[in-house]
């Protein structure tokens, strides 16, 4: 009975505020969409750095079938330059300037690339014996990546020498801008949002005071008089936040997935399926912002 | 002494509420007992504080100083979570009517019963014995625009007392309505004081006290002027200042600053 008085409270509350809601619905949608861009932001440079960008910063691609750079004429690598290059990587000239390495395997290389490109069509026209075997070098002064570079570029069986890092750390940091742009954006429009739903509530609960002085004086508990402004509040904000995991999800799977991925068939792309994990953020970000808005608001505006 | 702090329903002790510090209190140390059953009305003139008591009772307001009881219970020491629960003991009705426009008969006297949680159908058997009681059996669907002032304050009486109540406190509730309507609020009043409910009811409608012949508190700038039992709006005895030994409605002298209330603490139901 009070849980269906309760409901009925809100649904009468919400209809008679009905702009103000929409006005709160939009402001929590827009904000929260900036929230969640920040967030996919940060995502997309993770699925940018694959498997090794935080583990090591040069690599050494060793030659395979399909290997056409002239240091590679004479073929894939031999098992013999492999353990040549195994031992000039622990001999003390170079293992004075690195942490450690890794080899990298064409099989593991396929793997680690598949987990990358898992949203991008590519993935299917890619084979093992397509990707290269390599060395993974956690340099001890990444700024030394020139004298692993001359060392190794000249060995038999070295197809290139690369210095990963220098590649993404340029993008990366826009990025990172960006995100901080869509966090700062997301910060004053949050303002907005609490702003506004404490002043929807404020309305909500002037227009109700008839309501809520009788129920005050026939004797309701504050939370059967608090409940539907509060309530009031969070679902609208909740929807706003529903509207915001939706955008992103579009973003991810018609923008990212089908354009994007398309123009940069060589980038990995997040996946719309991976957005969904901000949701539930999002819902409980808005909900709670909306729900402690309206209970402070409440707390000077509603006499219980 | 025990027996007369159970028989209290409302008791004051040293009460004195004070609004603005520059301001005369709006009451001054009033010492009053309402037993329960009783029917008082509380008389004075606009601004005497009549109001403020009612509001005291209600725990609307605090206390400047001294106790309030209510059935035994010094309002003061009920937490802000069981004051709900203090005012479900209490009907309340006021000169207004405060009825919910957009719904009608039956659903302003339901809202009373459904804010505090019964069940549907103890609503649909308690509303329309209740509004048997004050004399509207037949006008459930009529919306409040619909009725006339008096019906209105009839609604309202039934919504005060629709959780049964064991006090009904009425602010001036004849104050919009024809001398002959008023005497149709005051018989169902009457009546709901004959089933055991405690009535308090201020009002400065001399008409009505000097007929219904119940116990009369003369309020004065936030003083107690008189307290007779079965009198009349103004005073027959003549008023020497404030030297007067005031009565309770049994007649007893009423010795100022009793003990305080130490007897058992009970629900307010009738
Ligand atoms: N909320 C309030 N704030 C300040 N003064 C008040 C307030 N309520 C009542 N008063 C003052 O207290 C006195 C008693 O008022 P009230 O109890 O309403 O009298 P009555 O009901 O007998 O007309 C008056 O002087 C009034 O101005
Ligand atoms: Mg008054």
């Amino acid at each position: 009975m009070r849980l269906a008085f309760i409901l009925s409270e809100i649904g009468s509350g919400l209809r008679r505020n009905l702009s103000m809601v929409v006005s709160v619905i939009l402001v929590t949608f827009v904000s929260l969409t900036f929230v969640g861009a920040a967030g996919m932001l940060q995502m997309q440079i993770n699925q940018m750095k694959g498997y090794w960008y935080d583990k090591v910063q040069v690599a050494i691609f060793l030659c395979s079938d399909g290997s056409t750079a002239p240091s590679c004429a004479s073929g894939p690598v031999t098992p013999e330059q492999q353990q040549g290059l195994n031992a000039l990587l622990e001999s003390p000239s170079v293992a004075q300037y690195i942490n450690d390495f890794q080899f990298e395997s064409r099989d593991e290389a396929y793997k680690h690339f598949k987990d990358q490109f898992s949203n991008s069509p590519i993935v299917d026209s890619v084979t093992p014996d397509q990707l290269p075997a390599s060395f993974r070098i956690n340099m001890k002064d990444p700024q030394k990546y020139q004298i692993i570079s001359e060392t190794f570029s000249s060995q038999p069986g070295v197809e290139t020498v690369i210095d990963q890092r220098q590649l993404l750390e340029r993008l990366f940091s826009v990025m990172n801008g960006a995100s901080l742009v869509a966090v700062g954006i997301a910060g004053v429009m949050i303002v907005c949002a609490i702003l506004l739903i404490a002043t929807t509530i404020r309305l909500s609960a002037f227009s109700r005071r008839r309501e809520t002085g009788i129920m005050r004086l026939v004797g309701a508990s504050k939370t059967v008089i608090q409940l539907p402004f509060i309530l009031e509040g969070v679902i609208a904000a909740v929807i706003g936040a529903a509207l915001a995991s939706g955008t992103l999800w579009a973003v991810a799977q018609f923008f990212l997935g089908d354009y994007m991925s398309r123009q940069y068939p060589d980038t990995a792309f997040i996946s719309s399926g991976q957005t969904l994990i901000l949701a539930p953020a999002l819902l409980i970000l808005g909900g709670s912002l909306a729900g402690i808005s309206s209970l402070l608001t409440l707390r000077r505006y509603l006499r219980v | 002494m025990p027996c007369r702090v159970l028989r209290a329903m409302i008791r004051f002790e040293n009460v004195t509420k004070v609004y603005d510090q520059k301001a005369r209190p709006a009451l001054d140390s009033i010492n009053l007992e309402i037993d329960r059953g009783e029917f008082a009305f509380l008389v004075g003139a606009s601004g005497s504080g009549k109001s403020t008591f009612l509001r005291l009772v209600l725990k609307e307001d605090r206390a400047t100083s001294g106790a309030v009881y209510v059935a035994g219970q010094n309002v003061a020491r009920i937490s802000s979570w069981r004051v709900p629960r203090l005012r479900r003991g209490i009907g309340v009705v006021f000169q207004d009517f405060r009825l919910l426009p957009q719904k009608n008969v039956f659903a302003n006297v339901a809202f009373a019963m459904q804010v505090i949680g019964k069940s549907r159908s103890v609503i649909r058997d308690t509303v329309p014995e209740v509004l048997k009681t004050v004399g509207l059996e037949g006008k459930e669907h009529r919306m409040p625009h619909e009725l006339s002032g008096g019906e209105q304050q009839r609604v309202a009486i039934a919504r005060a007392v629709v959780n049964r109540p064991g006090i009904l406190l009425a602010d001036e509730p004849t104050g919009n309505l024809d001398p002959t309507t008023s005497m149709g609020i005051m018989g169902v009043l009457d009546k709901i004081n004959q089933n055991g409910t405690t009535v308090v009811m201020a009002t400065h409608d001399d008409d009505i006290v000097n007929e219904m012949r119940k116990r009369v508190v003369e309020l004065k700038n936030g003083v107690v002027i008189r307290d007779e039992a079965r009198a009349l709006y103004t005073s027959m005895i003549p008023v020497v200042g404030q030297s007067r030994r005031l009565k309770d409605a049994s007649g007893r002298e009423t010795p100022d600053g009793g003990l305080p209330g130490t007897g058992a603490e009970g629900e307010v139901q009738r």
